[in-house]
């Protein structure tokens, strides 16, 4: 760390990357062009991903949390991931545990697990994961002064609600999330780029909750995802779970009591003995835990490694089901592979290593840290979307959707729109009409998933479509968008084709929190709440208002004068003054109305930009190079206008 | 709520990616081609721009992706190039299945479920791989027909029944699939 770096206060913000785990975090960032995970003042960098919830409505992350679960089981929560973007009622809270959980008052509240904390207070995964994202922000803060935009990791298997999840929780923490990123592509992205790998790879993920397997192609920079696959509830966490099963019959517990404290501390302690033992068991052959008994007294428990293994092979199994499929579904024979690439702490397990080695036919390769490689490719992601390295222009993600989305009709039936492992950004469109005359609304349920009942799929969330025009049964035609963007969360848009008129969708989550629960808890959290949150709308219009105007005068000024409409240049330079002109006020409204503007002076010459940036790849040449030659070349939205024609005739 | 479409094509799958319509594509360069496009027009490279240039871009990067998935399926393409020939397609508008190909699936399908109650998945993976073969005769014969008149509406129209036909093989073979997949759960 240079001097300048600590001593600069206006040092410029810089981005980070993040990987939140279900056992530990890692946030890390870019120095002289390579990533370096960030460590506390004990040199960690590895934070434990548990939060403790005082009685005085403290909260302790990390560490010192971790050290309170023994203490206080049910305050400390641990694994949080499991749960985020579940519901109420989800089986996850079903397993062996030691939290109370809220009984949902109503329809709202269960779509959302709630943990029952120090004094009663409930806190949703939402704001757990942000309590450890935000002392993640703080880590980063104290080393590099001011943090800017921020990726956070997310399983790849991961569906729409966790991701969603995920990013409110990011939000919550006050950070500006640029990208979710599937954890096995950041493990690409870090080994492919240090390697210089080129070719076919497969990435076997196992973390402390979840499972991803990923089929890539490396190539050029640019990775590929082919497929993808996995197990969102699946672990080292089930595995400590077995062996804790086993632990608590020798301590003569065989049935846990979870409403009692006394309950939850000693599956605390079980849980925590079979995670002792899991890990020296990578080491040695067995291991001998001395237990309390029920009743008083000790027991003396002897685990071997042959037992241990036996105790995990079904879980590990459940990993070799998705690979296969992964593979299939990639078009690829294991032999194609040209190497394995092993992520997450329970790759560490030698069961683990000999199934990966077996199931692929090859022996993974083993010169990377599976702890840290997934927050050095968030780190490096953050800096390539931040535009901090130019070097890396040439580096590309292309990433797939895990699951299948679709929606559900008439009769209970999943009707996929968008199969799993399409690339993303993906969208469909489905055209919808009324069943009754005058009808002016109708609800769409979409659900993720492969199976072929919707209710057997996850229901994502209900839409509901306003502001139909009144016609006669059948007549309205109601053309649904529906888009899934890089981070793979879906929006969905409509619009009444005969009149034009853009539908009003109002968005009801089955899972999670509604923006506006987001924002009132974002507000709750500042210290002058609502005076506060304008504060900080006020900043971030600015820092976008910052963005385009300085993006806007650089294209202007590379452009040639010929590349105009008549008027046109001035209308932008215009509608630039009037950004600058509120930039510094104090209405983030008033900034916002400007930018809108610009929006809409510049966007037919970024349509035109586009297309010739477009033309410029086709043809293999620079953007430059291609000047005036393609000024009548058709944009893709011609293209648009005469399919339509064509449709309609 | 009744749907009426389906249409997964926004814009024309050929000209999206910028490469002349056929049927025998070359797959390789169209997968170049898409790639190019994509680091073009992938959200990524415009985390900076303003909200419409993102969404413009974000539009695009939809359409070079959907290009990709159409051009790479045969019966997509097929349906691609027959839309652009003016012959409406999707099941629905084009004509009847013979009873012929009807009866045929049906027993093959009769089969199939018989081999899959009783878990014989060697018959299973038999089965699919004929119809693999059914598969590859049926785009041939497509392919031909679409190398001779590669524009004439009517003449293309022959076409219409062994793409129907590709259709059902193409279920069955999903159907095959999933029974394969059950085998391991």
């Amino acid at each position: 760390m240079s001097l300048l770096e600590i001593f600069d206060p206006a040092a410029a913000p810089r981005p980070i990357g993040i990987d939140l785990g279900t056992t530990n975090s890692i946030v890390a960032r870019m120095r002289d062009g390579r990533p370096v995970a960030m460590t506390n003042c004990d040199l960690e960098a590895l934070v434990p991903s548990a939060v403790f919830y005082d009685e005085r409505g403290q909260v302790i992350v990390g560490t010192a949390a971790l050290r309170m679960a023994a203490a206080h089981p049910s305050d400390t929560i641990v694994s949080v991931k499991r749960f985020v973007g579940r519901g109420a009622h989800d089986q996850e809270t079903r397993r062996l545990g030691t939290y109370r959980f809220a009984e949902p008052a109503n329809e709202d509240e269960a779509r959302s697990v709630r943990f029952v904390v120090g004094n009663g207070r409930t806190v949703t995964p939402v704001e757990v994961s942000a309590a450890i994202l935000a002392s993640l922000r703080q880590l980063a803060e104290d080393e590099l002064g001011s943090v800017g935009g921020a990726v956070i990791t997310v399983p790849a298997y991961f569906d729409d609600a966790q991701r969603q999840a995920t990013r409110d929780a990011g939000r919550l923490a006050g950070l500006d999330v640029l990208r979710l990123l599937n954890e096995p592509t950041a493990a690409a992205l870090a080994y492919g780029l240090e390697h210089r790998k080129t070719g076919l790879f497969a990435v076997y993920d196992l973390g402390g909750g979840t499972f991803d397997v990923t089929v890539l192609r490396l190539d050029d920079g640019v990775f590929q995802v082919k497929s993808t696959g996995g197990d969102s509830a699946l672990g080292g966490d089930d595995m400590d779970r077995a062996l804790a099963e086993r632990l608590l019959a020798a301590m003569d517990v065989l049935e846990v009591d979870r409403s009692s404290t006394g309950g939850r501390e000693v599956v605390r302690l079980a849980l925590d003995a079979a995670r002792q033992a899991k890990h020296a068991l990578t080491e040695r052959e067995s291991v001998v835990l001395t237990l309390p008994k029920r009743g008083g007294g000790e027991a003396n428990v002897t685990v071997t490694r042959a037992e241990f293994d036996a105790l995990i092979a079904p879980l590990v199994a459940r990993t070799g089901v998705a690979c296969r499929r992964a593979l299939r579904d990639a078009g690829v024979a294991r032999e194609q592979l040209d190497g394995v690439i092993l992520v997450g702490g329970s790759t560490r397990v030698p069961y683990v290593r000999r199934f990966v080695e077996e199931l692929f036919g090859k022996a993974p390769l083993g010169d990377i840290d599976p702890d840290l490689v997934v927050a050095y490719g968030a780190a490096i992601q953050a800096d390539i979307l931040a535009g901090g390295d130019e070097r890396r222009e040439d580096v590309l993600l292309l990433d797939v959707l895990p699951l299948s989305l679709g929606i559900e009709t008439m009769g209970g039936v999943a009707e996929k729109l968008l199969p799993r492992n399409t690339s993303i950004p993906a969208g469909a469109r489905q055209v919808f009409t009324t069943y009754a005359d005058n009808q002016t609304g109708f609800e769409l349920t979409v659900v993720q998933g492969e199976r072929e009942l919707a209710a057997d799929c996850r229901r994502l969330a209900r839409f509901t479509l306003k502001g139909v025009p009144p016609m006669p049964a059948g007549m309205a035609r109601l053309e649904v968008s529906f888009r899934v963007d890089a981070d793979g969360l879906l929006t969905v848009t409509a619009k009444e084709i005969l009149t034009g008129i853009e539908q009003d969708v109002t968005v009801t989550p089955s899972y999670g929190l509604t923006d506006e629960e987001v924002e009132q808890m974002l507000i709750d959290a500042l210290d002058h709440g609502e005076s506060d949150f304008e504060k900080r709308q006020l900043a971030e219009r600015r820092v976008e208002a910052e963005r385009i105007v300085m993006a806007t005068v650089a294209a202007l000024a590379r452009e040639d004068a010929g590349a105009f409409e008549p008027g046109e240049r001035e209308q932008i330079s215009d509608a630039v003054a009037g950004v600058r002109a509120v930039l510094n006020g104090v209405n983030s409204r008033m900034i916002q109305a400007r930018i809108e503007i610009l929006d809409e002076a510049t966007k037919a010459w970024a349509g035109r930009r586009m297309d010739r940036a477009i033309q410029a790849a086709i043809t293999g040449k620079r953007v430059d190079d291609v000047g005036e030659s393609v000024a009548h070349a058709r944009g893709v939205d011609a293209h648009v206008a005469e399919h339509r024609g064509h449709k309609s005739d | 709520m009744a749907c009426l479409d389906s249409y997964p094509g926004m814009t024309d799958a050929f000209d999206s990616l910028g490469l002349e319509p056929c049927f025998d594509l070359d797959l390789a360069h169209a997968e170049e081609r898409h790639r190019t496009l994509s680091g073009v027009l992938h959200p990524d490279r415009y985390v900076k721009s303003s909200a419409s240039e993102r969404r413009l871009a974000l539009g695009r990067a939809i359409e070079v992706n959907q290009a990709w998935r159409t051009l790479r399926d045969p019966i997509l393409r097929a349906e691609c190039l027959l839309i652009r020939a003016g012959v409406p397609v999707g099941e629905g508008r084009e004509p009847k299945p013979s009873p012929e190909l009807l009866m045929a699936m049906m027993e093959a399908r009769e089969e199939l479920s018989d081999a899959n109650k009783l878990r014989d998945f060697l018959a299973i993976e038999r089965f699919a791989a004929s119809m693999k073969l059914r598969e590859r005769e049926l785009v041939g014969s497509i392919s031909r027909a679409f190398a001779v008149t590669p524009r004439d509406a009517v003449a293309l129209t022959a076409v219409l029944p062994e793409l129907g036909a590709l259709r059902y093989v193409r279920r069955f073979l999903a159907d095959a699939d999933a029974m394969l997949e059950d085998r391991e759960s």
